[in-house]
């Protein structure tokens, strides 16, 4: 008896945790939904666009992946995506950069919550998503080549 | 009011998520403390230990990494808290985790967005791999 009561908190205990983590995050993306705040925040990845050699716009596209990840801002990406907002470049690096480092607020809080050192979890991602993205734009260099990614 | 709307909006998203990744947690961790008694549990670590001794893991880990791969990070969350680890296997599984994770639904927008599945999920396995070897060897002890 004890075992199962044992395996029922633990299951219970499980889904609080990951409550404290996804209710406060879908609170605050509503906000910036809400405020624009995205568009605000877009424009300080200015920098990092520069860096790997994309065009201005695409730095809300990398914005909205890193918030909210791919699955949940699967909608806004594919929208941008259809209305050609983006360049086969950009789009190819933007990828990259998301296939390795996305929906970072609340897939970093989840494994701190669970026991996982933070600093180690997102330094990790951020530096391969770096590294890689850094050299892909290196290499791509024209639409053509970016196709070769498609 | 605008302010009122968004956090009211936010609160039931997020309590009608939370209620939604609950039932993939709860029953994967139900499922995973069950295992435990039993001795397939064993087995399976011992099976995985191999693969798993390159990251400084214990056998076992390989439950919340493949659950979290073909299901989806949350069921990778259910099965690494009901296993008895230490905080750097923890740090470990996690980074592995954050690398790759929530393959198919995560592939099927890499998809839509017409940009090479298999080159990013290469990316992705690649990157766990290297940097599950890294830490683990390091910080992970």
């Amino acid at each position: 008896m004890d075992i199962v009561i044992n395996i029922l908190t633990g299951a219970l205990m499980s889904v609080i945790n990951m409550a404290k983590i996804v209710i406060p995050v879908m609170v605050a993306l509503e906000l910036a939904k809400k405020f624009n705040i995205l568009d605000k925040l877009a424009r300080g990845l200015k920098p990092i666009t520069n860096f790997f050699g994309m065009e201005r716009k695409s730095g809300l596209l990398l914005m909205i992946g890193l918030i909210f990840g791919l699955a949940y801002g699967a909608g806004a990406i594919l929208q941008y995506v259809e209305e050609g907002e983006v360049n086969k470049r950009d789009l190819v690096l933007l990828m990259a950069f998301l296939s390795l480092c996305h929906a970072v607020p609340e897939d970093t809080l989840l494994f701190v919550n669970a026991g996982g050192k933070g600093v180690v979890i997102l330094g990790s991602r951020i530096l391969a998503a770096a590294l890689v993205t850094y050299i892909m734009s290196k290499k791509i260099k024209t639409e053509e080549q970016a196709a070769q990614w498609a | 009011m605008k302010l009122l709307q968004a956090v009211t909006t936010g609160l039931k998203k997020g309590s009608k998520t939370t209620l939604k990744l609950a039932k993939i947690t709860v029953p994967i961790y139900i499922v995973v403390k069950i295992l435990e008694l039993t001795p397939i549990f064993p087995m399976l670590g011992r099976g995985f230990s191999p693969f798993m001794g390159l990251f400084n893991l214990p056998g076992e880990a390989a439950l919340p990494i493949m659950l979290g791969n073909f299901i989806n990070i949350y069921a990778g969350l259910g099965a690494l808290s009901a296993l008895n680890l230490t905080g750097p296997q923890i740090t470990t599984i996690s980074v592995i985790l954050s690398f790759s994770h929530t393959m198919f639904v995560e592939t099927a927008v890499i998809k839509g967005a017409k940009v090479n599945v298999f080159k990013m999920v290469m990316l992705r396995i690649v990157g766990a791999i290297v940097f599950g070897i890294l830490v683990g060897q390091t910080i992970g002890r």
